[in-house]
């Protein structure tokens, strides 16, 4: 008797294997799943590190041309190239004595070249990125699910 | 009881595991072995590069943003012999278009490469044009398509590769050179600013090398760490005021048949340095001419870096003395009786023509620059304590802290000193026996100009860091003078110039100035007949607002300052006026009184 009740909550052996198959299947499963995403990532990861290397290559090679660029053109308007142009298209060196002058308001001979915005206090400054975008998820969790409870009552009183 | 086949089931798992363990033994040993310490070791070389990135150098501006030095690319030429498959090709290539020796580089490309494990790399040239890269970099495709075409592992240039560098240039070529001074680019390790604002502001301009690692593996890669580039200058000089007195020392040299030359442009009311021309020219381009155009002791920038005794120029100083601590004023007079003057009764004291000029005040002393009169003021007059108190005040005897580098300074002496006799009181008044260099006696002759307040000189205007501009402010050295001295005085050599219609004048502008003809000292004492001309002059003498230097060491077209520097000084005024819009003097009167 006691046989038989044991017997009747038995599994059958087919629905057992159906299970190991399936609990099989489902960690296969799990791990191609982790793995696909595993190789995904990697793949843009690795794909990421190659753009950043080209577009440093691409930075180095823009700045080579920008440096080459305002060499030449400070070459082509040199004093002595543009005082040959100048002959060139008919002017020549003014004569102080035939030189007419008249008062241009605004016109400051001695201003002075502006090529950066003037100094400024940094300190005041206020940061370009803001702090939760430099928290880690563990950060972020502390401070508002950890400490809810502690605010909570603190706005409770 | 056991199962069928137990045993062949037992020994499969004892094979397999047998197996297992041998593997993992095995890894174990290789990962442990010293070829896999050396195989390691070999791959570290393959992770990455580890670099010094030289930020590029600080860009140099004229005062109005015309680019007088800057950086451009060229390339570093080397071999890496990983890929050599052809050393004769590369030594081709390298000689005909390198102008390197063929045997060298052949013997570099061929024998180390069986020593490949330690050396790599070679560097073959440095500074190679991008035309000569162009050139290579079509021989080299060429060299590919004749491989595929016969189907040949050679010509090749495979292991002959170029990386971009930077080179320092200066577009105007020799404008301005002794200001700029020059960056001797060819060592990178070693590579600084020689001379001029080059040298002065070289740690300002190179900026902070950063040595950054470099990955090969894509996972480790990350965004290279921004390197801040070195500061740039914004000088004083103003290009086309630079290029015009340029032209105008190379014109005097040529035409008085002088050794050699300076002038110089200030602002006496800053200190700014507007313009400073210097001989010989030299183009920084070429820096390695260096020894070539400078051959022993010739300084590379006379206007700062020279000492010379400056004759009567210094009058101004002795005279701007004696009209302050009220020793003399414009109307005092002197009998130049005898044309000499006795110093001490011992020692006599000429006038630059020998003659005697009779009753002069101190206008007529300072127009017919009669040297009896003014060793008079200084000996009878000031006095040595007096005398040496302004002259220091004055700037000489020390550096006057021009932001140039390569600044001379020549000592006083001075009457504690046992070698100084009252004679050298009298000589130093009209400029001898005492040297100077020309940027000393602008910026002395600066605060006659500038109501007697002595303003520092300087080059440079603006200083641009990481996107910030930082304007150098004017600096009041010292007020030697009163202002009412510096008008008096100011008033008494544009008097004198006109009426001794000096060479010097230009039309429809008041100018005051002085000559300035100093004997050249030689071992036996002032025997040479050769001379030292020099002028300076400011104008409008009513509002000054530029101070001209002029020296012309040596001409042989004449020994006076009043022949040779006085039309030098007046063919620069008469640019100089136009360039800086200055209108004539009635004109000018006429606008302010608007």
């Amino acid at each position: 008797m006691k046989n038989r009740l044991l017997q009747a909550y038995k599994q059958a052996p087919w629905r057992l294997q159906l299970q190991w198959i399936g609990l099989f299947l489902l960690a296969l499963v799990l791990v191609a799943a982790v793995t696909g995403v595993y190789l995904s990532i990697s793949a843009q990861a690795a794909g990421a590190g190659r753009n950043i290397q080209s577009l440093e290559y691409q930075i180095e090679e823009t700045n080579n041309q920008i440096s080459d660029l305002t060499t030449n053109l400070a070459k082509a308007q040199s004093a002595e190239k543009m005082m040959a142009k100048a002959e060139e298209m008919g002017f020549h060196l003014l004569d102080p004595a035939s030189a007419v002058y008249i008062e241009v308001p605004g016109f400051d001979p001695n201003a002075e070249l502006v090529l950066a915005p003037p100094r400024v206090n940094i300190l005041n400054e206020v940061p370009i990125i803001q702090s939760s975008y430099k928290s880690s998820l563990w950060d972020w969790f502390v401070k508002n699910i950890w400490q809810l409870p502690d605010s909570a009552s603190e706005g409770g009183n | 009881m056991k199962p069928p086949f137990y045993m062949r089931y037992v020994i499969i798992a004892l094979v397999c595991g047998i197996l297992g363990v041998g593997i993992v033994v095995q890894m174990i040993r290789i990962n442990y072995s010293p070829s896999a310490r050396e195989l390691i070791a070999k791959s570290q070389n393959y992770q990455g590069v580890e670099e010094t990135v030289y930020p590029p150098r600080g860009t140099i501006y004229d005062r109005n943003g015309h680019v007088l030095a800057t950086n451009q690319i060229a390339y570093e030429v080397g071999i890496d012999l990983k890929f050599i498959t052809d050393p004769e090709s590369i030594a081709f290539s390298a000689a005909s278009l390198l102008d390197l020796n063929y045997a060298d580089v052949f013997s570099l490309a061929s024998t180390v490469k069986q020593e490949q494990d330690e050396n790599r790399y070679y560097v073959l040239s440095s500074y190679v044009s991008e035309d000569k890269i162009a050139e290579l970099q079509a021989l080299k495709e060429s060299y590919t398509e004749r491989r595929l075409e016969q189907r040949t592992t050679t010509p090749s240039l495979s292991g002959l590769v170029w990386t971009p560098m930077e080179q320092r240039t200066y577009p105007e070529d020799d404008l301005a050179s002794n200001v700029l001074g020059f960056y001797n680019y060819f060592s990178r390790e070693t590579a600084q600013g020689v001379y001029g604002v080059e040298e002065a502001y070289n740690r300002l301009l190179t900026g902070k090398p950063e040595n950054i690692f470099m990955p090969n593996d894509p996972y480790l890669v990350e965004a290279l760490p921004e390197v801040d580039a070195g500061a740039s200058l914004v000088l004083t000089i103003d290009r086309e005021i630079q290029a015009m007195v340029e032209k105008a020392l190379a014109d005097a040299i040529d035409w008085s048949g002088a050794e050699g030359g300076t002038i110089i442009v200030s602002d006496p009311r800053t200190g700014e340095i507007l313009a400073m021309a210097s001989t010989p020219a030299f183009d920084p381009n070429k820096y390695w001419t260096y020894e070539e155009t400078f051959p022993g002791p010739t300084p590379y920038n006379r206007a700062v870096g020279d000492a010379y005794e400056p004759g009567s120029v210094f009058k101004v100083i002795t005279m701007a003395a004696a009209l302050d601590a009220g020793v003399v004023e414009p109307s005092t007079t002197y009998n130049d009786a005898y044309g000499v003057y006795w110093v001490e009764n011992t020692w006599p004291i000429y006038n630059w023509d020998g003659g005697a000029w009779g009753e002069q005040d101190m206008l007529g002393c300072m127009q017919h620059s009669l040297n009896v009169c003014l060793a008079h003021v200084a000996v009878d007059l000031l006095g040595e304590d007096l005398f040496y108190q302004y002259v220091q005040a004055f700037g000489f005897g020390r550096s006057t802290g021009i932001d140039l580098a390569g600044e001379a300074n020549y000592p006083l002496r001075l009457p504690d000193n046992n070698q100084w006799v009252i004679l050298d009181l009298a000589t130093n008044s009209f400029g001898q026996g005492i040297a100077v260099t020309p940027i000393q006696m602008v910026m002395a002759v600066s605060a006659v100009a500038n109501e007697g307040r002595m303003m520092a000189p300087h080059v440079v205007r603006s200083v641009v860091d990481n996107g910030q501009q930082y304007d150098v402010a004017p600096q009041v050295v010292s007020n030697p003078i009163s202002a009412e001295t510096a008008e008096t005085l100011t008033d008494m050599l544009t008097v004198a110039l006109e009426e001794e219609a000096s060479g010097a004048l230009v039309e429809g502008y008041s100018l005051a100035g002085k000559t300035g003809t100093g004997e050249i000292p030689t071992e036996l004492g002032y025997t040479s007949t050769q001379t030292n001309t020099s002028f300076v002059g400011w104008g409008p003498s009513d509002d000054p607002q530029f101070v001209v230097y002029v020296w012309l060491e040596k001409p042989s077209i004449s020994k006076w300052g009043s022949e040779v520097a006085a039309p030098v000084f007046q063919n620069v005024v008469e640019q100089l006026v136009v360039l800086m819009k200055i209108p004539p003097d009635n004109i000018r009167l006429a606008l302010s009184a608007k």
